[in-house]
């Protein structure tokens, strides 16, 4: 490793969630600035506020000869500091602040530690490329969201009348909706698990859901009380549906939504787990795909930018990918995952590592461009 | 400013000194890191010389070797593959990061960091091509195949699974720590995800071989020492004579040396049973001394015509008689394997233990191939052997700086 390490960012301490550089220079533009005064009692005020973003810290000495020295912290970490401002001197310096509680450190006055409470989202000016692709992956996220509601109908009025055959033949067509847009519905808390748990994931007596249908479906060949279940997926789906409409998006987050989307493929699709009762594997993967390629679509205007180079290659990875799962397709869907044989299976997880592989580099690469 | 290494960045990074990390004072953690580095990059092996290290260089600890298929027959995507390796091999071999992009907070880090911390550990990366590699049309590689690198015959006593066969391209990374050698693996797999894919890989947990006088003759599972008569990297005479490659081959393989790999199963709870003096005469060495049957002396000379009450001392069918040199019309190997073990045989809940026998030489033809074509007909240690793993590799000489392992290959 030879690169010049300009600002240490910690990388090795994840919950640093600040700007790794503290800056002496000019604040940023529309930085909050916050004054400080360094007096024998400590830093004045000992209690202040500012909302999530840049802050600008300007500290002056106003007759103290106890107290030269302003430090921001976060527990015992130390995000910037001004030192030497004896009586008369001043300084600043400027941070760009999560919300959360910080230590304003003032050694040696009557009280050494003040807090500063910084509240609210960061918000960082997106570039209009930036907005476009929000925009974009936005439109691909309400369409399924309520492509899910949609589908779901059917399947759940189907389970209701204990109509075990047609349930099995809409369980994938619906499953699509949710595994394209997966990592979006993870963010909601217990949403994800509420729609898509298995049965191991969650407390016995809490299993709900997409599973415990397919379960009863294709384990125990009844849908015998599983009406309260399929109501419930009903509601879930459209509160899902509901929640997407306002969720907050960045570019760099949709292009990890596409990693976390192939992730899952290699965690649970490839391995046969995610649809242990229908066999259905293969319909998640290529939907997990649709997603990744959709999200990537979004962002793929700012990696044009950056590296153009990168971007052609990972949209002929995508291709290869859905080359690869072509053999297996039958009739609207796909063979079972039980008739993979297992050099089926190393092929499909190779083709998706390759790509994965890159698609993983896109977030840092657009970064600057937001 | 020098590259960093895994020991540095850990101090660079503000998680040495007791989890405080001091964000935004890099001037003051870069002054301190240039002070101090001299004192760093013992135990490193150099990666770039006349001969790639990993053969003459002393026997390490930990093996972890993998065997790839090469996924495209684009010479370029081949050739590209192979500088990323060479320039990784290089970084990880002097206790460096691999990459350059490892504190980006949205990036995935170039190295995996399972080494950062480590010293370089004697790692050493080995790099050869297997047979197949020549055989792929869009390389256009077959004209530049060596005449030496035949695929192996059938070989008495071979049960071979091809999945833990064969091989485009391997890696033979060793190390003195387990986790340096397995981080070599997996970053240059990594690094070579879409162009080459593991096709096995083995682990290997003790040296059974020295290559170096200055080493101590280690034990094998079996609990015989193993490579006594080995070929000594000091030996410049013997290793020119039947390691290097030399004028006979290609331009692009002198100074090299081909690579045999075999996955000897040991029937360990059978061997178990056996009454020390079977042991003993299977081998044709004292269990314990490592001595020749009838000797004290480990070193001592094979008595190969010494008898006893009418029969060999050292038995005709002992193990050390059929390998030993004048035995095999002079032929010699360089010995370079590791004890292994797998967790439990599933079909019959026995230990998957066993050697995992590695060779350099010259031409194979002439000398793993009928050394193993008689041990394989009358050794008596078939009897709790089996040999079911096996792969040939032209491994090219040496990279210089700036160079890669193998770019003779295309010039």
């Amino acid at each position: 490793m030879n690169r010049t390490m300009l600002c240490v960012t910690s990388a090795l301490l994840l919950s640093v969630s600040v700007t790794a550089c503290g800056s002496s220079g000019d604040p940023p533009p529309g930085a909050k600035t916050l004054s400080f005064e360094l007096t024998d009692e400590g830093c004045l005020p000992h209690e202040s506020k500012a909302p999530a973003g840049p802050i600008a810290f300007e500290a002056e000495n106003t007759g103290s000869s106890k107290v030269t020295e302003i430090e921001v912290m976060e527990g015992e970490k130390i995000l910037g500091e001004k030192e030497n401002l004896s009586d008369g001197l001043s300084g600043s310096f400027s941070l760009t602040l999560d919300a959360g509680e910080y230590t304003i450190y003032c050694p040696g006055g009557d009280v050494e530690r003040g807090t500063l409470t910084v509240t609210g989202k960061s918000k960082a000016k997106a570039s209009p490329q930036a907005d476009a692709a929000v925009a974009h992956y936005r439109k691909y996220l309400e369409e399924n969201a309520h492509g899910l509601v949609l589908q779901t109908k059917p399947f759940v009025a189907a389970v209701i009348a204990g109509n075990v055959a047609v349930a099995k033949g809409l369980y994938p067509l619906d499953r699509v909706f949710y595994e394209r847009i997966e990592p979006v519905a993870e963010s909601f808390g217990d949403l994800d698990p509420r729609i898509d748990a298995r049965e191991n994931d969650v407390p016995a007596g809490e299993f709900e859901g997409f599973h415990r249908i397919e379960k009863a479906l294709w384990e125990e060949g009844t849908t015998k009380g599983m009406a309260p279940v399929a109501k419930q997926l009903q509601k879930d789906v459209e509160e899902l549906a509901g929640k997407v409409e306002t969720v907050d998006l960045q570019a760099v987050q949709i292009a990890n939504g596409a990693n976390e989307l192939l992730g899952e493929v290699s965690a649970s699709k490839i391995t046969g787990e995610e649809e242990r009762y229908s066999h259905t594997d293969l319909v998640d993967f290529e939907a997990n795909v649709e997603g990744a390629e959709a999200a990537f679509e979004a962002v793929k205007p700012l990696l044009d930018e950056t590296d153009p180079e990168l971007s052609g290659e990972i949209e002929a990875d995508f291709k290869m990918v859905f080359a690869e799962l072509e053999p297996y397709r039958q009739g609207n869907g796909f063979v079972s995952y039980t008739q993979l044989t297992q050099a089926d299976t190393r092929k499909l997880a190779r083709s998706i590592d390759t790509l994965a592989e890159k698609l993983s580099e896109v977030p840092a690469a657009i970064a600057s461009s937001e | 400013m020098a590259p960093l290494t895994r020991r540095r960045f850990l101090g660079a990074a503000g998680a040495g000194a007791a989890g405080l990390g001091i964000v935004g004072a890099g001037g003051y953690l870069l002054g301190q890191e240039t002070a101090d580095a001299g004192g760093e990059g013992t135990g490193g092996v150099p990666f770039y010389g006349e001969h790639q290290a990993g053969i003459d260089t002393p026997a390490q600890d930990r093996l972890h070797f993998a065997a790839f298929d090469l996924l495209s027959e684009d010479p370029a995507e081949l050739r590209e593959l192979l500088r990323e390796w060479t320039v990784a091999a290089a970084e990880m071999t002097a206790g460096e990061m691999v990459g350059n992009v490892n504190d980006v907070p949205l990036a995935p880090p170039d190295d995996t960091g399972e080494t950062v911390g480590l010293l370089p550990s004697s790692l050493t990366v080995t790099i050869g091509f297997g047979p197949s590699l020549f055989e792929k049309p869009g390389l256009g590689l077959a004209g530049r195949r060596p005449a030496a690198l035949k695929p192996l015959p059938p070989l008495p006593g071979d049960e071979l699974d091809p999945a833990e066969s064969g091989g485009d391209v391997c890696v033979q990374a060793c190390s003195d720590d387990p986790q340096v050698a397995f981080h070599a693996v997996r970053n240059l797999a990594r690094i070579g995800r879409g162009t080459v894919a593991m096709r096995w890989s083995q682990l290997g947990f003790g040296r059974t071989s020295t290559t170096s006088r200055s080493q101590e003759t280690p034990r094998n599972l079996m609990g015989m020492k193993d490579g006594t008569a080995n070929i000594k990297a000091e030996d410049t005479e013997a290793m020119a004579r039947y390691v290097w490659v030399g004028g006979e081959g290609p331009a692009w393989m002198r100074g090299g040396s081909y690579m045999v790999t075999r996955r000897i199963r040991m029937l360990l709870e059978v061997w178990d049973r056996a009454p020390l003096q079977d042991q003993e005469r299977t081998i044709g060495r004292h269990k314990y001394s490592g001595a020749p049957l009838g000797g004290s002396d480990e070193f001592e000379p094979l008595p190969l015509e010494a008898q006893q009450n009418g029969h060999p001392t050292i038995p005709a069918d002992s193990h050390v008689r059929l390998a030993s040199a004048s035995e095999n019309d002079g032929a010699r190997i360089l010995r370079r394997g590791y004890s292994f073990t797998d967790g439990v045989d599933e079909s019959l809940g026995e230990l998957e233990a066993g050697l995992f026998f590695i060779c350099f030489q010259r031409d194979p033809a002439k000398q793993f191939v009928p050394i193993q074509q008689r041990l394989g007909s009358i050794d008596a240690l078939n009897e709790y052997i089996k040999h079911v793993g096996s792969a040939l590799f032209a491994v090219p000489p040496g990279a210089q700086p700036g160079g890669y392992v193998g770019e003779g290959l295309f010039t």
